[in-house]
Order: C-alpha cells, then sequence, then structure tokens
C-alpha cells in the first residue's frame, strides 16, 4: 500500500517548527481552474494512505 | 442634463473637461476608461480576481461555495474539549483550527493568506445562528460532503448563540423580530457581526512579547492566590482571569505557528516547484516574512501589511465571523511607510511600490468571502461584504493626519478600481490640499468613496460617550482622535485599547417607515407578515389630532427599539459565556491587563442602532399632517381607503401627497416636522435606552441595500410612493428624485438635525461634467468646507450620468467597471439588481446653480 511518505508533495515538517509531531508533514499540491493555478497546503500524516494525487517521488 | 456653461460672479464658466483627452471619450462609457494599475502585475491579479459578490442574494462568480473545513475542525475540538473552561475550549477550537486548515497561496500574490480551504470558498459558522448555516444547506452553495453538513449543524444548533438566546424572549416577541419588517432580526439569529481589531498591538509588539506578558500576568496571580492568609474575596477572581490569560497564550502560539506554516509552503514551492527565479526569490522574502509575523514586531510596511493581513483573517473569520476592515489604515502604516520610503532602513520600497502593495491589498479583499445567510446577501447586492478602512483626520495633538501613506492608499483606489475596501475620509479644514485632491479625484471617477465623515464632530463624541465609561477609563481627547468607521458609518476607537469588539455594542437596524405604516393600523402588519407588529395603538381613522398619531408611532418605536436593543445585550451576555476571542482579546491592552475577554471588557460605551426607511416615514408624516389635519383635504378614512388599494383609483389623491412639501429642499414646512422627529423620537426615545456598556444607545442613519430589501416589504406609504418601492436610500437623504432645489438646500435641510444623532448618511448624485472640468476641485472644496461648517456629520457621492447607466443596463458585459455608490458600501452596478439599479438613476443629479456656488462662496 503506498503512503504519503512516498509522494512527491510530501514534505516532512522539521523538527524545530511549532507544529512538529512526529510523521506529520505539509502535503502541497497545485490545483487548477479556470482562473488560474493555486498551491494549497494541508498537514498529513507519513503513514496515511495515499490519494488521488499522489505522484511517486 | 447639465448645461456647459454657466453666469457666476461676473464671468462666464465652462465646464468641458479638465483632461481634454475626455472629450473624445463617450459619456455613456467614461468608466470604462478610468483603471489603471500600477503595474502589470496588478493589472493580471485583478483581471483573475476571484470575485465574492452577490446579487439577489446569489453569487455573481461561478463556483463560489461554502467550505466545510472549518466547521468540521470546530466540531472535532468542541467535542474533544468537554469539561474544559468555556475560554479554553474557544483558544483550543481556534489551536485546532489553525493546526490543520488547509493554506492558500495563489500565484503573482504578495500578501498571502486565506481563510478557508480553497480560494473560491467560505467559511461557516454554526456556533453562531443555526438559521444562516440550514439556509446554506439548501442551495448550490452547500458545503459538501451534505450529510456531514446537516449533522454538523445538528450538532451546534443547541450550543449555538441563537439557541442560548432565543429562550429569554416570549415567542411573539421573536416572532415579530424574525418578520425583518419593523426591525432587522435578532442580532443571535444572523450571526453578523462586527469588531475593531487592535491591530496597533499587534505590529508594535508582536505575538511572543504579549505571549511573555499573559505569562507573567499568570505568574502573578497564582503566587496572588497562594498567600497566606487566603482571602476568597480578592483570591477567586483570579480564577477567570488565569483562564482568559492562557487561552491568550495558546490563541497567540496557535496563529504564530499557522503563519510560519505559510512561510513553510511558500518555501516548498520556492525550493521545490516554482521555475521563475524572480518568484522563486519572491516567496523566500514571503516565508521570511511570514516566519517572522506576527510574533514579531513588524519593522518595514511589508511586515505591516502582512502582520495585519494575518491578524485580519483571524479577528474577522477565523475565531469568529465579522464584517468589516476597521482600522486607521494611514495612521497604522505610516511608521513603516516611514522605515521603507523614507528612511529605507527596512524593506527598502519607493512610494510607487507602496501604492502597487495597497492595489494587491485591495484585490485580496475583493476575494474575501464570507458565510453570510441569504438575507445579507441581499441586503449589500452587488459586494461581498463590508469593509470600510479609515483614513485622514487629525492626529491626538490634533495636527493634520493626513501624510503620504494616506495619499498611497487613496492613488491604489483610484488605479485599480474595486468596490472594496470602501474608504472614508475623516475631513478636517486643515487637512492638507494634495490629500484632498487625491479624496476628489477617486470620488469624481464614480468610485463612490471616499465617504466623508466629519471629523470634530466625531471627536466629539467619542469624549461624550467616554463619560458612560464602567471602568472609568473611557477615550482621553487624545485617544479620542484615534477613531475610524466601525462599519459604513459609526465611528469607534481604534488602537491598543477601547475599541469596539462585538456588533451587539452597536449595529443592526429599526425600520421607521414600517413602524408607521403598522402606527396607522393599530400595530397591525397588513402588507407583508399580515401579524401584530406591536401594541395595540389604535387605529389611525380614530385619531382625532396629529399629536394622538405622533404618540401612536412614538409607543410602537419605544417598544420596537427596546425589543431590538435587548435582543443586542442578551446576545453579548451569551458571547461573553460561549463566543469568547481570546487572540483578539490577546491585543486588547486593557482585556491583557485585566484578564478579561474581549466581550466583556468594555472601556469606552459605543452604543448604536441604525434607522433605515426613516425619511419615507419624515415625508409620510408631513404630507398627513399638511393634507388631512391642518389644510383638511382629505380625511384619515380617505387616505386608509387609498392606501389599502394601493393608491389604485386614487391618482389625483396620491399626486396631492406626492406633492406635500419634501425633505431635502430647505422648507421649513417639511424640515420642521422632520427635524422635531429625528431629534425627538428617533433619537430621543432611542437613547433612553441604557446598553450594556452604560451608555445611551443613539441613531446611526443608513440605508446599505436594506432601503431595497425592507421597502420591498413596506406598503403604501402617506408620501405618495406604492407598496413595494424601494425606500430612502440613506439615514438622511431625500428620498430619490425628490431633492429639487439645489445640492446646498439639501445641506441647509440637513444641518437642522443636530441633536441625539450619533451619525446620519448622507448620499449626494454630483454632476459629471461640472465635477470632471477644471472648476472641479475647486467647488466640490467649498462644498465639503461649508459641509463642516454647518456640523454636518456625513456625506458621500455618486459621480455617474444617467446615459452610461442606462447604457449599463442595456449591455452590462460592456461596464464592468462601472461603480456606483449604493448606501454605506459601493457595488459594481451590473452586479446589483435592476430594482436596485433604478433606485440608483432615480437619484437627482445635483447641479451646481449660481445661487449655489454663492452659498458655497466658491472663488473661480
Amino acid at each position: 500500500m503506498t503512503t504519503c511518505t512516498q509522494c512527491e508533495f510530501f514534505n516532512i515538517i522539521p523538527k524545530e517548527a511549532d507544529d512538529y509531531e512526529p510523521s506529520k508533514g505539509d502535503c502541497v499540491t497545485e490545483k487548477v481552474d479556470e482562473k488560474g493555478a493555486y498551491w494549497l497546503s494541508k498537514p498529513v500524516s507519513e503513514t496515511a494512505d495515499a490519494c488521488a494525487s499522489f505522484h511517486k517521488r | 442634463m447639465t448645461a456647459n456653461t454657466l453666469n457666476y460672479r461676473g464671468k462666464v464658466l465652462n465646464f468641458t473637461p479638465e483632461n481634454p483627452a475626455e472629450a473624445n471619450i463617450p459619456a455613456d462609457e467614461l468608466h470604462e476608461h478610468l483603471q489603471n494599475p500600477s503595474t502589470e502585475r496588478t493589472r493580471r491579479l485583478k483581471a483573475r480576481c476571484r470575485w465574492k459578490h452577490a446579487s439577489a442574494g446569489e453569487f455573481v462568480e461561478k463556483g463560489v461555495q461554502a467550505g466545510i473545513e472549518r466547521m468540521r475542525l470546530l466540531t472535532e475540538s468542541h467535542k474533544s474539549t468537554v469539561g474544559q473552561p468555556e475560554v479554553i475550549r474557544r483558544a483550543l477550537m481556534l489551536k485546532h483550527l489553525l493546526d490543520n486548515a488547509t493554506l492558500v497561496l495563489q500565484p503573482d500574490e504578495f500578501i498571502v493568506g486565506y481563510h478557508a480551504e480553497d480560494p473560491n470558498m467560505f467559511p461557516l459558522y454554526p456556533e453562531l445562528s443555526y438559521m444562516a448555516v440550514l439556509d446554506y444547506l439548501k442551495t448550490d452553495y452547500a458545503p459538501q460532503p451534505a450529510a456531514e453538513a446537516a449533522a454538523i449543524v445538528d450538532y451546534w444548533k443547541p450550543y449555538s448563540l441563537q439557541s442560548k438566546c432565543e429562550r429569554y424572549f416570549d415567542p411573539i416577541d421573536l416572532q415579530r423580530g424574525y418578520q425583518v419588517s419593523t426591525m432587522e432580526g435578532p442580532v443571535f439569529a444572523s450571526g453578523y457581526n462586527s469588531v475593531v481589531p487592535p491591530y496597533e498591538t499587534v505590529l508594535e509588539d508582536g505575538l511572543l512579547a504579549r505571549i511573555k506578558l499573559a505569562e507573567s500576568h499568570i505568574k502573578h496571580a497564582r503566587s496572588e492566590m497562594e498567600t497566606f492568609p487566603w482571602n476568597a474575596t480578592t483570591g477567586l477572581p483570579w480564577i477567570e482571569k488565569i483562564d482568559n490569560w492562557e487561552a491568550m497564550i495558546i490563541a497567540s502560539k496557535a496563529v504564530i505557528a499557522w503563519a510560519r506554516r505559510h512561510a513553510r509552503m511558500c518555501k516548498i514551492v520556492a525550493e521545490r516547484f516554482e521555475t521563475n527565479s524572480k518568484r522563486r526569490a519572491e516567496l523566500l522574502e514571503i516565508a521570511d516574512i511570514c516566519h517572522r509575523m506576527p510574533a514579531e514586531p513588524a519593522k518595514g510596511l511589508k511586515d505591516a501589511v502582512q502582520s495585519k493581513w494575518f491578524t485580519f483573517l483571524i479577528a474577522h473569520a477565523l475565531e469568529r465571523y465579522a464584517s468589516g476592515f476597521a482600522h486607521k489604515e494611514d495612521s497604522l502604516l505610516w511608521p513603516y511607510y516611514k522605515a521603507s520610503v523614507v528612511a529605507k532602513s527596512h524593506q527598502p520600497m519607493t512610494h510607487q511600490q507602496v501604492v502597487e502593495l495597497m492595489e494587491m491589498e485591495r484585490l485580496k479583499i475583493s476575494e474575501h468571502g464570507a458565510g453570510k445567510s441569504r438575507a445579507y446577501r441581499e441586503i449589500f447586492p452587488g459586494s461581498n461584504d463590508l469593509f470600510i478602512v479609515t483614513i485622514g483626520g487629525t492626529n491626538g495633538d490634533a495636527s493634520d493626519a493626513c501624510n503620504d501613506m494616506t495619499d498611497a492608499i487613496l492613488e491604489s483606489a483610484k488605479r485599480i478600481r474595486t468596490t472594496e475596501p470602501s474608504l472614508v475620509f475623516r475631513y478636517n479644514k486643515i487637512n492638507r490640499a494634495s490629500t484632498l485632491r487625491w479624496v476628489f479625484e477617486c470620488i469624481r471617477d464614480g468610485l463612490g468613496y471616499p465617504s466623508i465623515k466629519n471629523d470634530e464632530l466625531g471627536v466629539a463624541q467619542m469624549l461624550e460617550y467616554a463619560k458612560y465609561s464602567k471602568t472609568g477609563n473611557g477615550a482621553t481627547p487624545e485617544e479620542a482622535r484615534y477613531w475610524v468607521n466601525v462599519l459604513c458609518m459609526s465611528p469607534g476607537l481604534a488602537g491598543r485599547r477601547k475599541t469596539q469588539k462585538t456588533r451587539s455594542e452597536g449595529g443592526s437596524a429599526i425600520f421607521p417607515a414600517k413602524l408607521l405604516e403598522i402606527t396607522l393600523n393599530n400595530g397591525y402588519d397588513w402588507s407583508y407578515a399580515d401579524m401584530q407588529m406591536g401594541p395595540e395603538t389604535g387605529y389611525a381613522v380614530d385619531f382625532k389630532t396629529f399629536d394622538q398619531l405622533w404618540e401612536a408611532f412614538r409607543k410602537q418605536y419605544q417598544y420596537t427599539i427596546a425589543l431590538a436593543i435587548r435582543c443586542k445585550d442578551v446576545s453579548r451576555t451569551m458571547e461573553i459565556k460561549y463566543l469568547q476571542m481570546p487572540f483578539v482579546s490577546t491585543l486588547d491592552d486593557g482585556c491583557m491587563e485585566l484578564g478579561m475577554d474581549a466581550n466583556e471588557l468594555s472601556e469606552q460605551p459605543n452604543g448604536w442602532h441604525n434607522p433605515i426607511t426613516t425619511i419615507v416615514a419624515g415625508n409620510s408624516l408631513v404630507a398627513i399632517k399638511k393634507l388631512i389635519y391642518d389644510e383638511k383635504k382629505y380625511t384619515m378614512v380617505q387616505l386608509m381607503t387609498a392606501l389599502k388599494a394601493n393608491w389604485e383609483g386614487h391618482e389625483q389623491m396620491r399626486q396631492d401627497f406626492k406633492n406635500a412639501p419634501k425633505w431635502g429642499n430647505d422648507d421649513p414646512a417639511a424640515d420642521d416636522l422632520i427635524s422635531k422627529y429625528y431629534e425627538e423620537i428617533l433619537g430621543g426615545e432611542m437613547g433612553r435606552n441604557i446598553n450594556y456598556s452604560g451608555g445611551p444607545v443613539l441613531p446611526v442613519g443608513q440605508a446599505v441595500g436594506l432601503y431595497m430589501e425592507v421597502g420591498s416589504r413596506t406598503g403604501p406609504t402617506p408620501d405618495g410612493r406604492l407598496g413595494g418601492e424601494a425606500a430612502d436610500d440613506g439615514g438622511i437623504s431625500p428620498y430619490m428624485g425628490t431633492d429639487k432645489k439645489g445640492p446646498t438646500a439639501v445641506l441647509r435641510s440637513v444641518s437642522k438635525v443636530q441633536k441625539n444623532q450619533k451619525a446620519n448618511l448622507l448620499n449626494q448624485r454630483l454632476s459629471v461634467p461640472i465635477m470632471r472640468s477644471k472648476h472641479g476641485f475647486d467647488i466640490w472644496h467649498a462644498y465639503m468646507d461649508t459641509w463642516c461648517d454647518l456640523k454636518i456629520d456625513h456625506v458621500q457621492f455618486n459621480v455617474v450620468s444617467t446615459d452610461e447607466l442606462k447604457a449599463a443596463q442595456r449591455e452590462p458585459e460592456k461596464h464592468h467597471d462601472l461603480i456606483v455608490r449604493v448606501s454605506g458600501y459601493s457595488a459594481r452596478f451590473v452586479d446589483i439588481p435592476t430594482y436596485g439599479q433604478n433606485t440608483i438613476i432615480a437619484r437627482h443629479e445635483q447641479d451646481f446653480s449660481a445661487n449655489d456656488l454663492e452659498f458655497l462662496n466658491v472663488d473661480l
């Protein structure tokens, strides 16, 4: 089973960050609509199952 | 149509355009030629702006939708924090939201941060009004998944502010409030709110310093509690304070972490995905700013704007919903302008780069969606919400507060042409001419702002309200000069302390036209609600004298205003218990010092309530008195018959009532009675009510779009108006098209109302050829000085031709940049429903005659 940790969009949160938790990362993805592209960032666990946007690192 | 020449003081004045190139622009498309963004970047940002305007309650842009994330995270937190003190739960709710919310970063933007999980979405607030959120579930904008959203609303119903308040009201009173015909719905039922965040504190101190302060207070409190001998009377009050300070710390740390999540996102995008080297460098700069702001004090202007933006998102959309963007922007940012532009010691910038930054801020605001109920989307047609920034006026030492930051804000507004944020300019006769010139150019470009407030009247008002301070710590003379419009019209303090934190202090509306209608019918609303809406004060057909009618009207007004204010104060009580604002409290020096929540602490009263549809009632009283009681041309039976028939079959009678003296023509036959009505009933009776803060509640006459919505619910009226027609478009504005004696006659009428008022909105439409001619600025300046000398509170302008408005109705796709002043806010004309558009076309376009110019004593 692929997990977030294997995804290109997953970025582990550094230890010095205020919101650091073990195995927590930022999932940073690009979305596109009629007005153009934009980035979204949300917290995920590295062990979470890969979602539909998964892109191998 | 205005003549192009005028004989005045022996000269022939020509009103040809000041800019000769305008002679070649067709008059019916002028506003499409006025936009001039300062850079290609802001031109691009405007072209792809994700507008959140609504028209007739529907969002204008495709794809706008309510988000579910805030609701979901709020609910998760609420379920997991049972048993904790309520204020701590509120802080933990904010933390959970900020730790887990999706962040948004758009290309080209420099100011970052958004309040929902997608830039096309906006958050909802089930903890406020369950009715407002339920409304969304039935629409195409419903948050998804729908089943989850419905479950969340069900969960919150018993905990919501609305449920908490309703039980303290007689069901009949509640029903009357929910009709929105005699009064705006109770504040706890709409969730609509306002706040003036202490931006000064966060920019000057940074949140880390506030955390340290709260920590030191807790240490002191614990030490006090542990002294021997124990004294409960002095020891126990520390408990609540400790909870408040701890909540402030939780909230502040959460905000810092959230801001730094933005820094991380910008860095990730820059280092891993961005291919443009210039944008990469810029993203890294933004990352640095977001890491430091708002944790640390701002040093340069970019720091200040980003810190302010993050604070705005929390105070207005994430911790709780609040309309507005209230702050004294030029004064707030001036120290950072000096650092960046003058001294160039931090984040060096040019003045033109500041203009670009302000254009970008305007576009961020334009994208800021508000999760308001349908009713509130309908009452601000053509806008997304009220965002009003105050500039100008005087400093604490009474010197001119206008500076180059003021000019940058004005220039950015003129160039980028957005409807939000609106600007309020505090006009004082000592304001520098160069800034007044910018104010004028924004107005003559038809932006509808700056709306102008009388600086000295605002200062005096702050000092007057200060006398009622519960803590004896109301505004000092210096603090009284640092006031802003809380929303569209009412002054309130800005700064580190004593600002208004909730709409239950001042806001919401009462509708005199409907009150007069029910006064004629024993308190019964026959034309809309079909129910008893007030006390049984008798039928007008039985009133032998005008005084009897006057007293019956007074009683209807007394009942409704007391109910409306009671709704606000009960709401306040529940906001104190359940809707604490630990982040906003962190920023307020009083809350920090005293360990109190921002809803609870009140150092500066600022009570007000908005009469809307005032002049329809005023003109009607004049017509009734003249035609029925004085001249006895008609009987009341005849009038009531005609009204119940919506004047059908009574056309001559209707014309007689329509032709009765009208407000706004400097005619004592109207003005004497209407002034008395303002001062004795609207203000006199309202002022007898004392609100939570211990001060009187006074009228702020205005309209926003409610003059359309409530007009549509108000039956035919004795001023000759048909049932369902729009009402008057401002607190003290003449009814559309009835001010026929010129602009200075309007000023003379309005100046007669002085007592028992907090504010009154005056809408005026000025002639395009006159304003755009070389004489325009001098005429306007003289007009404004006269307005100031007459001690008039407010004025705002439309400068747009009827030709252009009608062309926009025919071909809206060609008139996207046509902006008009509705009332208290501006809107794209093509985004306003036709019903509303027609009310703006109907407003009388004021020409300045030679007599007007003489009155203004203008030298041309």
